[in-house]
């Protein structure tokens, strides 16, 4: 390549890395940052970048009558629980899914990830007939059971895309040795599926932490989560963008760090394992 | 083995049965029931007002599913906002993928800032394009308003307020796409490459001839990830604009939603669901079709 070509693309990169982090970042960054405005200074009418930072959206979420914790706590236990049993009876499965040999294996497969992609408004429909019948409307129990729904199908399909990529070699080592297939899967296998476990585990707690559809239909006043308390803030009568951004900000944080931490594994988790 | 053990029977792969049943027995209560029930509920007036009734109504709900001026308008809708995204997310994650893979220094700095967009809950997309868009205080409506290119309430004006939900889902969704092509480019044979730029190809020769066709794989898995996430999320339009103005954003999730919990027609709601779960199945099954197609390649 000549010099002068060299710069035009060079500063055709440039601009395009510019432009991509400018719209990719932009409206995080803003976020954040008039969490922390004074009311005055968000419904200015010129935005601004430099101003006094204020905690008074944080401190007010956390006093006075609607508090947040309660939608926090809400959250991290149902989608705590979910997760755990999403992933236990997952790498149970993904295991035995991946090592059996069965005619119609592929059905089997086609069947747990068909139900993970039913779309959400059409699963509303019915889950809301049948838990308005069992009362498991407005309870923590029904929305762990609307969570497994979607989180189960993909705790199992990924854990079994882990499991097909560690070779059956090591377990038939360990059983000619004499240990049993139990002791060959919770002694050989499972401590190396460390990265699959932490992977699946961090998946299945944001997809659930971040419902919003599922929460809106199924929770009441004893089992709102956080996503709710933000649209709780959406009024008639105006809406309060400090309140609002610091609670999009405490939703948005602690999954983004999470999501960072299984960087490695993510496009594999992302995919259900079909890209390595 | 198979000499001290037998024939391979199920008593062989008990161990493996046992270790599926749990999981597959809840997964089949949690999504077979309700799967027959949305049947059944087809075939019914379900009513919510004034307590819930249910009345057989044979063929009626679905006689309507398919002569409703409001459902063909929101299949049309959705799409529309179902090509626009993945299209656009298609494209754009694409070149953002060739971009972040011609980096020789940051790129792995860039791919962690791109990343963190896949973690926001989509209902906070919407709140967040909300406030950017903000007739009276917003970023991105004030940016518009001072260089003369839109002036007003994006999310209240019929055309606008579509562009707006689709760069919302396609702000947060291209990354995904983004990385998942850069982990097909990671297998573009470089040696070919190299050879072809001895040659004197040029960059658009090489992406044409070399680059695309040997991530073409890749595309597709890309492209059925978003298509059945598209069809499966509703939150960015339900917390933004609610399918409006004048009905211009109401996808066909938002139409069975409205039917269901604002008019409390659950039966005619779940002959609808019904219409997109078949949807999502055909996705699905060009999923696994093309999953059996890497396997016996690699």
């Amino acid at each position: 390549m000549t010099a002068p070509k060299r710069w035009v693309s060079l500063t055709v990169k440039i601009v395009l890395l510019t432009l991509l982090l400018l719209w990719t970042l932009v409206p995080i960054v803003w976020m954040v940052l008039s969490s922390f405005k004074p009311n005055s200074v968000i419904t200015a009418n010129t935005p601004r970048v430099f101003f006094t930072p204020t905690l008074e959206h944080y401190a007010s979420l956390f006093s006075g009558g609607n508090s947040l914790w309660p939608y926090l706590m809400n959250s991290l236990l149902i989608a705590g629980v979910s997760t755990l049993i999403a992933v236990v009876l997952g790498c149970m499965a993904g295991f035995g899914l991946s090592r059996i040999r069965i005619k119609g294996k592929q059905h089997l497969a086609f069947w747990i990830i068909s139900t993970r992609m039913a779309p959400i408004a059409a699963v509303i429909v019915p889950l809301y007939l049948l838990f308005r019948y069992l009362y498991l409307l407005d309870t923590h129990v029904g929305l762990i059971v609307a969570y497994l729904s979607f989180n189960l199908p993909f705790a199992i399909w990924l854990m079994t895309a882990f499991f097909d990529d560690l070779p059956p070699d090591l377990e038939e080592a360990a059983m000619i040795d004499g240990a049993t297939k139990f002791q060959a899967f919770r002694y050989v296998v499972l401590p190396l599926m460390t990265p699959g476990l932490v992977t699946t585990a961090i998946l299945c707690f944001i997809f659930a932490w971040n419902d919003y559809a599922f929460a809106q239909t199924f929770s009441g006043p004893s089992t709102q989560t956080i996503p709710i308390a933000a649209a709780q803030l959406l009024t008639q009568t105006g809406i309060d963008w400090g309140k609002l951004l610091a609670i999009g900000t405490i939703v948005v944080c602690p999954m983004a760090i999470a999501g960072l931490l299984v960087k490695r594994w993510l496009v594999q988790g992302l995919t259900m394992g079909a890209v390595k | 083995m198979a000499l001290l053990t037998g024939k391979p029977s199920a008593r062989r792969q008990g161990f493996e049965l046992a270790m599926m049943s749990p999981a597959l027995l809840l997964l089949a209560l949690i999504t077979l029931v309700p799967f027959f029930s949305i049947i059944w509920m087809s075939f019914n007036d379900v009513s919510l007002m004034g307590g819930l009734t249910f009345e057989f109504s044979g063929l009626d709900n679905w006689q309507r599913v398919f002569t409703d001026p409001d459902i063909r308008s929101s299949w049309l809708i959705s799409l529309f906002y179902f090509l626009a995204t993945v299209g656009l997310e298609m494209v754009l994650g694409t070149v953002m993928a060739l971009l972040v893979y011609s980096l020789t220094r940051g790129s792995n700095i860039i791919i962690s800032l791109l990343l963190i967009l896949m973690f926001i809950a989509p209902v906070i997309v919407g709140l967040l394009g909300r406030f950017m868009l903000d007739p009276s205080h917003g970023l991105y409506a004030w940016l518009l308003n001072e260089t003369g290119l839109f002036d007003g309430n994006i999310l209240g004006s019929v055309g606008p307020a579509m562009v707006a939900v689709i760069l919302m889902d396609v702000w947060e969704w291209t990354p995904l796409v983004a990385l998942i092509v850069l982990a097909g480019l990671a297998s573009v044979p470089e040696d070919i490459l190299e050879a072809a730029e001895m040659d004197g190809a040029k960059y658009g020769q090489k992406l044409l001839y070399i680059i695309l066709p040997s991530i073409s794989n890749i595309l597709l898995v890309a492209l059925l990830i978003r298509a059945m996430d598209a069809i499966r999320f509703f939150a960015i339009i339900f917390i933004t604009t609610n399918g409006g103005p004048a009905d211009s954003t109401k996808i066909i999730p938002i139409r069975l939603y409205d039917i269901a919990f604002r008019f409390f027609d659950l039966g005619y709601a779940a002959a609808v669901g019904i219409t997109m779960l078949a949807f999502s199945i055909l996705v699905a099954n060009a999923f696994m079709k093309l999953l059996k197609r890497q396997e016996k390649r690699s």
